[in-house]
């Protein structure tokens, strides 16, 4: 005879969120390694030259060191050009060539931004991708198991004639 | 309709409200640096700041050539104006990338929490899957029982 099952159920319990958390904390402040899911293993662990050359520029720029940075730098400028005595003024009011300097850093801004946007649509691509894969994996289980339903119905109904037989 | 209803209640939870791990851990418990990030790309990226701009370029140059107005300090071709555009896109760019690189990071920390919850899903459909295997053989079994049980009584009574 079949034994009545021990094991508990596999579902997430509170311990199970509390664990799923404590990882994803983890890889929250340490990212680009120990990926668990297929579509960022394939994003960040397998990418190429250029990709990760994207990922470190978008990476600089987008970052609180950088913007602190170009503004003290422009702060600088500016007080040299306008105030400094030891110092020749390069660049008097109106600040021609630091514009020319910014816009050059704009030039490229621009184009950064879209090659981290490219790179994020791709993955977006891949991430239904796989979503698609999976579906079809649940599906395929799904319909196991409502084959397995409708077979166990078939014998249970086979039952009931049984005892309606020996009943009657 | 009932999903509606709940998307509403969804978009006024805020900060320390948050209920998937994703949003607690991303949203709940940003640094000051990504609280400021997230502010910055909020208020440049809002229709106010559009406004404030055109309003502000609009009385730059007005102010700049039109004749009744005695105080000019950046007459045409606007120099300074552009300096003040070129910094305002040099300071754009950086930020554009700051909010994507977050967001980047969030979709990151999404599938990581996919492929947590997919992967005990995964085992708890198996599971139940198996189970119910376990029943069609107890119940293939009471099936037998009851046949051999019934041809033994027929044979009795033959």
């Amino acid at each position: 005879m079949a034994q009545p099952s021990t094991q508990a159920p596999v579902s997430l319990g509170a311990d199970d969120k509390a664990r799923v958390v404590h990882r994803l904390r983890r890889v929250h402040r340490a990212p680009a390694t120990d990926h668990k899911h297929p579509v960022n293993q394939a994003h960040y662990e397998d990418s190429t030259f250029g990709e990760r050359l994207a990922d470190r520029a978008a990476a600089v720029i987008g970052s609180w060191p950088f913007i602190i940075s170009q503004t003290a730098l422009m702060v600088l400028w500016v007080y040299v050009n306008v105030w400094a005595i030891f110092i020749q003024h390069w660049d008097p009011y109106p600040f021609i060539f630091l514009n020319l300097v910014l816009s050059f850093q704009a030039t490229y801004a621009g184009p950064i931004v879209l090659l981290a946007g490219n790179r994020q649509s791709q993955k977006d691509r891949i991430t239904l991708e796989h979503a698609a894969d999976e579906s079809d994996k649940g599906e395929q289980h799904i319909t196991k198991i409502l084959i397995e339903i409708k077979k166990n119905t078939e014998l249970t109904l086979q039952i009931l004639r049984e005892l309606e037989a020996e009943g009657g | 309709m009932a999903s509606q209803g709940s998307v509403t209640t969804a978009r006024q939870r805020v900060a320390r409200q948050h209920k998937h791990p994703v949003n607690q851990l991303f949203h709940d418990e940003a640094t000051v640096g990504e609280r400021v990030a997230d502010k910055a790309a909020s208020g440049i990226g809002s229709w106010w700041f559009l406004a404030i701009q055109s309003v502000m370029i609009a009385v730059w140059i007005a102010v700049n050539s039109v004749e009744f107005f005695t105080h000019k300090w950046d007459i045409y071709p606007f120099i300074l104006l552009n300096l003040a555009f070129t910094i305002q896109a040099a300071f754009t760019g950086p930020v554009l990338l700051l909010s994507g690189n977050r967001q980047a990071q969030k979709d990151r920390l999404r599938l990581e929490h996919t492929a947590e919850v997919a992967e005990s899903a995964d085992k708890a459909t198996l599971e139940i899957l198996s189970e119910i295997e376990r029943n069609t053989e107890a119940t293939l079994k009471v099936l037998e029982h009851l046949k051999k049980r019934r041809a033994a009584k027929g044979g009795a009574q033959a």
